[in-house]
């Protein structure tokens, strides 16, 4: 996978993270894995097509989540992992996506989205269409939140 | 068929011509497309200039829309007129009682047809008689709000009366007092503050909710409210309902004292004052009126401005908008109706919210711009 594809999920990730929580996110060791991917507390999978193909995985665990919720719910007090603060944790998903592809764009692959699906428990396990991934862990104020990303270039 | 520059391409847009690739003949789009954002990227990352688009054709939602927002804004104005009539000339007997049930029978019938249509409509104007169309619209609210916390016809019915009647103790107060533009006297301000009482007592031989409703709508679940400073469940539940939806009606209102706030700065008021509040109520009330409530106007991540015009369930980020404004801020020829909660959308979402004084220079323009259309 092209460094060139990845970097705009991770400039997108810091920018939207820092908007909705006012919080910087840094970035550690990169690593590879093989699908399928084994995800944490709640997990966001949301689908590419296009120029790229295949899935980004959000996994973070559900008191990281809780804050981000809360912080998209305009400081919202959600104890528990209610309707609300799974569409705000999706969303905030979407818009990190939705600014990667914007990026990508401008570099001359396009791309679209599927709507994100939510997964909740330690135990999801999530098959990708592209078998090798990356793990971007990112680590925040409010704990770490995992990016997974299988991607690949549409075959001609 | 409209001409039209490629940097003004908004998505829901739909092609009236087939979109070629230049100097290649090769179709990259068809006619009758409908355009996503995906799609006008790649049209712009060719050396094209300007594409044809269709005049949309509105759908038979739309049209109907049409033909029902400007019924309810009448039903809505003759409402707020009644129930003039009505609270103004209170009296505890039965005729009273029965065109008040039948007011909000009226109503219920409208949140039946179009909930949506008829929430547009509670920041559509300011009335003269502030006090009357905040009747309407509060028990519009409650009755949406109770709604969705699962009441059937009769329990709303209650509810929808209870919110009617709840500020009738103003009735009460020196009509300069609670008109006044400036900051109320130590005396004024007590004495607004004993409304509730009022209230209850003028609707003493109805029914105990009703007078708990109107007596309680100022007591906050964090025991911070007014007269007698209950919390929690020493609130009767109604009257938690009302609180929330007047609190809300009274911030997206014009005051004497303030310009009115936009719908999601009174969310966001709401939000931060929380502790007041029931919080499965307002959780409830989150889902009902969204993060984008209906009448907000929102930039998207591509820069276009538009209105909310619906909610879509269970997706409170994703509402569905009316595009006024293109990319470079230019008015739109005619306005494009832009769900979110599409699958084909999910690459834009909601960048920021158009603030107040901005806000309403906007709803003006488009006001004026697009005065045939009552809705979108």
């Amino acid at each position: 996978m092209k460094a060139e594809f990845i970097n705009p999920f991770v400039g997108a990730a810091y920018d939207i993270i820092k908007r909705v929580a006012a919080v910087e996110a840094t970035k550690g060791e990169l690593s590879l894995a093989n699908s399928p991917v084994r995800g944490d507390e709640v997990n966001v999978v949301i689908g590419v097509t296009g120029d790229l193909t295949g899935q980004i995985i959000f996994c973070l665990s559900e008191a990281t989540a809780l804050v981000f919720a809360s912080k998209m719910l305009m400081n919202l007090t959600t104890d528990s992992f209610n309707e609300l603060a799974k569409s705000a944790i999706c969303e905030m998903g979407n818009m990190i996506l939705g600014r990667a592809v914007t990026t990508l764009g401008e570099r001359g692959y396009f791309c679209t989205l599927t709507p994100p699906a939510l997964f909740i428990g330690k135990n999801v396990v999530v098959s990708t269409q592209v078998l090798k991934f990356l793990v971007i862990p990112l680590e925040t104020k409010y704990g770490p939140i995992t990016i997974n990303a299988a991607l690949e270039e549409k075959k001609e | 068929m409209q001409r039209i520059r490629v940097g003004s391409l908004v998505p829901g847009m739909i092609l009236a011509q087939d979109v070629l690739i230049p100097r290649t003949g090769v179709t990259l789009l068809p006619m009758n497309t409908v355009l996503t954002m995906e799609m006008i990227r790649r049209i712009g990352s060719f050396n094209i200039d300007e594409v044809y688009i269709k005049v949309p054709e509105r759908s038979n939602k739309e049209k109907n829309e049409e033909i029902l927002a400007p019924v309810m804004a009448e039903t809505h104005e003759k409402s707020v007129a009644a129930v003039e009539q009505v609270i103004t000339n209170f009296r505890k007997d039965s005729f009273t009682q029965e065109a008040i049930e039948g007011l909000v029978g009226d109503l219920l019938e409208q949140v039946e047809m179009d909930a949506d249509l008829l929430l547009n409509l509670t920041h559509m104007k300011s009335y003269d008689n502030y006090l009357f169309s905040h009747a309407v619209n509060v028990s519009i609210i409650s009755i949406l709000i109770g709604e969705q916390l699962g009441y059937e016809k009769e329990e709303l019915n209650q509810l929808g009366v209870a919110a009617l009647l709840h500020d009738i103790g103003m009735l009460k107060i020196a009509v300069e007092t609670w008109r006044k533009t400036g900051t109320l006297t130590p005396e004024e301000y007590q004495e607004v503050r004993k409304h509730p009482e009022y209230g209850a007592e003028l609707l003493a031989g109805m029914s105990a909710e009703i007078q708990a409703v109107a007596a309680q709508h100022h007591e906050r679940y964090d025991g911070s409210g007014y007269p007698r400073g209950l919390k929690g469940s020493e609130i009767n539940y109604k009257a938690r309902i009302v609180a929330l939806a007047d609190v809300y009606e009274a911030c997206i209102s014009d005051r004497p004292y303030r310009e009115r706030l936009t719908p999601q700065e009174a969310i966001k008021l709401i939000v931060a004052n929380q502790e007041g509040f029931d919080p499965n109520i307002l959780k409830v009330f989150l889902l009902t009126m969204a993060i984008y409530p209906i009448g907000t106007f929102v930039r998207l991540n591509t820069g276009e401005i538009g209105k909310v015009i619906r909610v879509s369930k269970n997706q409170p980020f994703r509402p569905v908008l009316s595009l006024y404004f293109d990319r470079q801020g230019e008015l739109l020829g005619q306005p494009i109706r832009l769900d979110l909660s599409a699958d084909v959308n999910h690459l834009l979402y909601i960048e920021d919210t158009i603030p107040a004084p901005e806000h309403k220079k906007l709803s003006e323009k488009v006001a004026t711009a697009f005065s045939h259309r009552p809705w979108g």
